[in-house]
């Protein structure tokens, strides 16, 4: 941190991690909403209690953090949902989460789901898919794994008790890099609205261990993967681009005027607009007097909405 | 000394349970005669939340709905000490007109109601889909002795709103809001963009009009949106007399000496020296330009009726 004139601490990343200024928020009042909005979330749905999947990355140990802030670690299930090639410090650093907050931690491997699929490439067991499943693409792959966890994670709200708490940036769910009903899937997402640059921010300063901040972000796919190598941006970079782009409503022109390389903004511009579909409801098509979505609108928490 | 103990009510209502939220501004009404209150302040739509959507028409309450008579009724005299409420809720008309409505409760009655004036409907805002706007802007006479000028969130972020409420007669401006906090910043005075904008203006507007202005935002969520709070009470002078605190729900008290205009108005005549027929004037022409009726003598080749330069 360095000072600034009139007292106030300019937030910088710290060594940590580079914090583009534009990015920079004050994190008091981030953790202060944030507290409010899973509070508000799980009254007004009825709930007391909540669940987070913690893959060992930096966006589902934050949110555990800001979850077990808002209601309580002993109120939070953090499930550990490992596939046989999860890199196993991802795990360690899961676990590590689970032992600081206090909180449940229950750890469920994934692969015989997956594999039951899939099949084993490696033993030639043919899998639900058939001979064709032990080629799938690693997208492919990703998505089953990414949807299985989501299954896992509203299988286990049941018993717990507790809404599934998202874990999805507004970095990655803009450019899409997320799997729809997947990761993507949630009943509330906390973080929906940080930058990766404001997660780490807020990371940070709530407390989330600095391996975890530290090391390079990654889907977990396959052994040395990470998001910037795979997608070819640098997230501060990327994360200043979409800032400019969408909340400050720069055009193409002013956006190259400010030095943002024109490959960027083209890849960044397509990948948000090809993802569009990944963050909005599915349409139905309009058919009778009144349509869910269209224009029979109400609120999800109306009265009568609670679980009792 | 016109001494005045003003309750501000930062509350968090429960989304479209009118029952609830009626109980509670009972409770508070309670809380602000026990504590020496002589005016309790209530949020925009305190009575019903403030995300109605499809909702907005099943907790509205015409004016004369035993409901809102009872909660009047409470404001009823028990002996010298009255108590002045200003609560907010949906209003439908006689022709089923829905509005965000403003009352002013005093002596067991519904003494003054305004109807919100300017529905935003852009950004996060959708107002004007499900509310329609109101028409009169009228300042009212007051058991407090001052009068005052109701106003609902949006309508303050119009330049002309305060200054007619001043010149009607207004001494307490009155602005009850749910406002979404957003663009969160590092470096701004407290870390909320929205929060710094409503400051600025409540202090111009103070200090334009030499009026007291009471600004009451909730707290709570509905759905993505958090209410801020941060409610204030500012000085004819321009100055903070109380500033809640941002996110906390509360019934805050606050004490003014309403003698303070008076001094403000003798010492800074800026409503003296208004020129009405000025403005009624230069605005008349300005309306007859743009509907085309008389040539702006004053505008480039080009330019839109009533703006005086051409767009580039």
């Amino acid at each position: 941190m360095s000072a600034i004139g009139d007292g106030r601490s300019m937030p910088t990343g710290a060594g940590l991690f580079d914090l583009p200024p534009e990015l920079a928020i004050d994190t008091d009042v981030a953790r202060r909403v944030i507290a409010e909005f899973v509070r508000g979330q799980l009254r007004q749905a009825g709930f007391e209690r909540a669940i987070v999947g913690l893959s060992g990355g930096i966006d589902s140990a934050l949110v555990a953090y800001l979850v077990a802030e808002a209601i309580g670690a002993e109120r939070l299930l953090c499930l550990m949902l490992p596939y046989r090639t999860s890199a196993s410090s991802s795990r360690t650093d899961a676990e590590t989460v689970v032992e600081r907050l206090g909180c449940a931690g229950e750890l469920v491997e994934i692969s015989p789901m997956v594999d039951a699929y899939f099949g084993r490439p490696d033993t030639g067991l043919v899998g639900a898919a058939g001979p064709e499943g032990l080629t799938a693409s690693a997208v492919r792959r990703g998505n089953v794994m990414a949807r299985i966890r989501m299954t896992v994670l509203y299988d286990r709200s049941v018993t717990w008790g507790g809404l599934v708490v998202g874990t999805s940036n507004k970095t990655e769910a803009l450019i899409g890099y997320t799997t729809i009903f997947g990761d993507a899937a949630s009943a509330l997402n906390p973080i929906g609205d940080l930058y990766k640059s404001q997660v780490r921010q807020v990371a940070a300063a709530i407390g989330v261990p600095e391996t975890i901040i530290r090391k390079a972000p990654s889907a977990d796919l396959w052994p040395g993967q990470t998001d910037e190598t795979e997608a070819g941006f640098s997230y501060p970079e990327l994360d200043r681009l979409l800032f400019w782009l969408v909340d400050r409503r720069r055009s193409v022109e002013e956006l190259e005027a400010k030095g943002f390389a024109p490959g960027l903004v083209q890849w960044a511009l397509k990948a948000i607009a090809g993802s569009e579909f990944k963050r909005q409801v599915a349409p139905i098509a309009k058919l009778g007097p009144r349509t869910a979505g269209v224009d029979y609108l109400y609120p999800r928490r109306r009265p009568g909405s609670a679980r009792t | 000394m016109q001494p005045l103990r003003i309750a501000l009510a930062q509350t968090a209502p429960r989304l479209g349970l009118l029952d609830e939220n009626l109980a509670s501004h009972h409770a508070l009404i309670g809380q602000a005669r026990a504590g020496g209150a002589g005016l309790v302040v209530f949020p925009e739509l305190g009575l019903t939340g403030y995300l109605l959507q499809d909702l907005a028409a099943e907790v509205a309450m015409r004016l004369d709905d035993p409901r809102l008579l009872e909660l009047a009724a409470a404001t009823a005299s028990d002996g010298p000490a009255g108590l002045s409420a200003i609560v907010s809720f949906v209003e439908e008309s006689a022709d089923h007109r829905l509005f965000i409505a403003v009352a002013l409760l005093e002596d067991g009655r519904v003494r003054h109601v305004q109807r919100k004036l300017f529905l935003p409907t852009y950004g996060l805002f959708d107002e004007r889909r499900f509310f329609a706007a109101g028409d009169l802007l009228r300042a009212t006479p007051s058991r407090l002795g001052v009068g005052v000028g109701l106003t609902v969130c949006e309508d303050f972020w119009h330049l002309g709103v305060p200054q007619l409420l001043a010149l009607d007669g207004a001494q307490l401006l009155v602005n009850v809001s749910s406002s979404p906090g957003r663009d969160l910043a590092a470096l701004n005075e407290i870390g909320l963009g929205t929060a710094t904008s409503w400051r600025m203006l409540l202090r111009t507007y103070a200090q334009l009009t030499t009026s007291f202005v009471v600004f009451v935002n909730r707290v709570g969520v509905d759905e993505s949106i958090s209410f801020w709070g941060g409610s204030e009470v500012i000085g004819p002078n321009g100055e903070a007399v109380f500033s809640a605190p941002l996110y906390d729900e509360g019934l805050y008290f606050v004490d003014v000496d309403l003698g303070d205009v008076r001094r403000e108005r003798i010492a800074l005549p800026l409503l003296r020296d208004e020129r009405l027929e000025l403005a009624v004037r230069e605005l008349n022409r300005i309306v007859s330009e743009r509907a085309g009726q008389a040539d702006d003598s004053t505008s480039e080749p080009g330019a839109e009726p009533g703006l005086d330069v051409a767009a580039r």
